[in-house]
């Protein structure tokens, strides 16, 4: 039941005409700020969407992805966007290149795209990510993007960033290392503002009515946890019993 | 000219290489030499090894090693010392892997279990089986969840699995137990379509930084006992008497811990000190 | 889209409401979903191929590496289609050479994350001072050493675990389900047509 109300929420919020009201992430002010200090610093700015397929942190991280790509198409900074680490990504590196390019094309600059800057590595992980550091070592960015879904290697990059005074904002998706992601990096979005962010910046319909259905959902749990807690002390384990598989 | 904030600045700002290479001699230390300190038995150990004494001779486990190479460094000693388990209490196995890495790990882990595999004259294709790597996506899960059969007709080596204990499993739900070794891989698609589906025991030895995600799981009752990590596997060394690799390494795994430790204590004690010198709101940390 | 929508309902709706033929069907679907899935690392190697190629042919930048790529790749799959996975010659390549490069790695994070860690636990407000004492508390209780002298640690360190530690994970478990699913109503809908190679406009 709470499926089927999920799909009509989904449904009809992606249907309305009026977009629902997303809040600023913070982490977009940064991104704006980092890129620009690169541009100042004449450094390149590295941006990463991810190492899975087309999964709910892809879509959000190609979205910020496509907003990267427009500031530095503006500012004329250096893009590099490695791409790779997984088996799914031979296809999301494909959306990834026009995404950047119809970017370049849209600030006006369509031969400043450079698809050599977009490098795919390797399709496994623990190759990507000696590629991925090989390439902040030697270009030195001023900022390093890194979100969409990126699991143990997260880490290695991150740091490594941080080494090289790069402005570090990433995005954590994996509970495991979202807290050594938290200090590892300048400025983290954590779960939910990843693809609130990919969602704040494309303006899609589709995507702004998932954030607004996830946080209709999101109260359901907070009343449903509440009014659980409530029974289970008076001794009635009815919600128990109703969610229970 | 003494530098802004003295002492206290360099016990903030220390080089992290310093992190490495204090960490790299505490580690290398007693891994060569030894010290034997002792070690407490947590509770999720105790748990674990628990329910693996449930298991009777003859129940089939899946045993799925939902862990590429890098990951077995870690899970080693838990998964040496729970293969003793199964290999003393007679259990057979079916061992399915979730990463292509895997068809290198059997030839290590059993030549480290090979005394055992003697011992209790434990054979493949009668003990235990290796359906190899099975488990590349969901949709693989899925589908042998829902018919064994129809998705693997022979082993690794493309031996049937016709007369042998295999033929009792129709769907996941005639395992006795799931006994899972995971860095992350395909064990959400178990918990979904196997314990979820079937309500198969399933137990966890994960890697370290998985284990408060697994920890939920726990408590929910979708996984009946966790592993975590080098230490739980080191613990059940030492409960099934049988110490290993995981014992070993328990030296350096403490010195590892308290050196960072002592690093954050000197971190704060510089930081605390520059900015009650200097009237500084705020230090950064190492360089 | 038809494809994805039938495909969907062959695999939801047995998952919810058992019915012989309909189960018989779905696992069928889903064991060739499983094959075809096999079948994309045969695109993966064909179209490395064609990318190195190109690379090699244009002389790019860092084309030599390719040629190495390309010998390295060629080498693995005629030693495991030729040899057999059991053979020794692919399995020392797996033992003598990714195992330990993917081992190093994994093994590099250990550092990382204690520099990491050093950096950032420092109490520059009472907040993060709170994090410090409870990542203090999780952290002795990680080595081994203190539990065997100190066994008190281990309740203070699970109740940290076990309240703050789960309910975020419990939190953010719920939400990526919920996106999960939301994502794929949006791809039943053809409102998300990314993942079939459209990009804006291309429907």
């Amino acid at each position: 039941m709470l499926l089927i109300l999920l799909f009509a929420l989904t449904i009809k919020f992606m249907g309305q005409a009026k977009l629902p009201y997303i809040r600023r992430v913070p982490a977009l002010d940064a991104i704006e700020d980092a890129v620009g200090r690169s541009t100042e610093m004449g450094k390149p700015v590295v941006c990463s969407f991810g190492i899975g397929g087309f999964d709910y942190w892809t879509v959000a991280g190609l979205s910020i992805l496509g907003y990267v790509a427009k500031i530095c198409a503006e500012t004329d900074t250096r893009l590099i966007v490695p791409t790779g680490g997984g088996s799914e990504t031979y296809i999301t590196r494909e959306a990834a290149v026009d995404l950047v390019r119809n970017a370049y094309t849209a600030a006006g600059r369509p031969e400043a795209f450079n698809e050599e800057d977009m490098p795919f590595l390797s399709g496994e992980q623990y190759a990507y990510t000696p590629g991925y550091v090989g390439i902040l070592v030697r270009e030195r960015p001023g900022a390093t993007v890194m979100t969409g879904s990126h699991y143990s290697e997260a880490m290695n990059i991150a740091e490594m960033a941080n080494g090289v005074d790069s402005i570090t904002i990433t995005a954590g998706c994996y509970t495991s290392n979202m807290a050594a992601l938290a200090c590892a990096s300048d400025y983290i979005m954590l779960g939910e503002e990843q693809p609130a962010a990919g969602a704040y910046l494309s303006r899609e319909p589709a995507q702004m009515a998932s954030i607004r259905v996830q946080d209709i959902y999101k109260f359901i749990a907070i009343g449903t946890i509440l009014v659980g807690i409530v029974l289970v002390n008076v001794g009635s384990d009815i919600i128990n019993r109703l969610l229970a598989t | 000219m003494a530098k802004e904030g003295g002492i206290y600045r360099l016990m903030a700002t220390y080089d992290k290489r310093w992190v490495y290479v204090v960490l790299f001699i505490v580690v290398l230390g007693p891994l060569i030499n030894p010290i034997g300190m002792p070690i407490g038995i947590s509770a999720l150990t105790k748990n674990y090894y628990a329910q693996l004494n449930t298991l009777q001779e003859g129940d089939i486990v899946f045993d799925t090693w939902n862990m590429e190479f890098s990951g077995y460094m870690e899970l080693k000693p838990g998964v040496l010392a729970t293969h003793k388990m199964f290999i003393e209490k007679g259990v057979k196995l079916c061992i399915a892997f979730g990463h292509y890495e895997g068809v290198a790990l059997p030839g290590e882990i059993f030549k480290q279990l090979q005394t055992w595999l003697d011992r209790y004259d434990y054979r493949e294709g009668e003990d235990y089986i290796i359906i190899g790597y099975v488990f590349p996506n969901e949709a693989a899960v899925a589908a042998l969840a829902q018919d064994f059969h129809a998705n693997v007709r022979v082993d690794w080596k493309g031996n049937s699995i016709e007369g042998t204990f295999l033929d009792d499993i129709q769907n996941a739900g005639d395992f006795d137990m799931i006994s899972d070794y995971t860095t992350g891989l395909a064990t959400t698609y178990m918990i979904n379509h196997m314990v979820l589906q079937y309500g198969v025991p399933m137990v966890e030895n994960s890697i370290g930084v998985s284990v408060p995600g697994h920890l939920a799981n726990l408590d929910a009752g979708l996984l009946t006992a966790l592993l975590a990590s080098t230490r739980g596997g080191a613990e059940l060394e030492y409960l099934i008497g049988s110490p290993g690799p995981g014992l070993k390494s328990m030296d350096a795994f403490t010195l590892g811990h308290y050196s960072l430790m002592i690093f954050i204590i000197v971190g704060n004690i510089g930081h605390y000190g520059w900015t009650r010198r200097t009237g500084a709101k705020d230090r950064t940390g190492i360089k | 889209m038809t494809v994805l929508v039938v495909s969907f309902l062959l695999v939801f709706v047995p998952y919810f409401i058992p019915w012989g033929p309909l189960d018989w069907l779905s696992g069928k679907l889903m064991t060739i979903a499983a094959v075809t899935n096999a079948f994309t690392i045969v695109i993966a190697v064909y179209s490395q191929f064609r990318r190195s190629g190109r690379f090699i042919r244009e002389k790019r930048k860092g084309w030599a590496y390719h040629i190495y790529l390309l010998v390295l790749l060629a080498i693995m799959t005629l030693s495991g289609f030729i040899l057999g996975q059991h053979a020794g010659a692919y399995e020392w390549l797996l033992l003598a050479v990714v195992t330990p490069l993917s081992s190093v790695i994994y093994g590099i994070l250990a550092f990382y994350m204690a520099s990491a860690g050093a950096r950032a636990f420092r109490a520059r407000s009472p907040q993060a001072a709170l994090l410090l004492v409870a990542g203090f508390i999780v952290l002795l209780y990680q080595a081994p050493l203190t539990g065997a002298f100190f066994p008190g640690i281990e309740g203070a360190a699970t109740y940290i675990t076990n309240t703050f530690g789960m309910s975020v994970s419990r939190m953010f478990s719920i939400s990526v389900s919920i996106g999960a699913i939301v994502l794929g109503v949006r791809m039943l809908t053809g409102r998300e047509v990314a993942f079939l190679g459209f990009t804006e406009g291309e429907e």
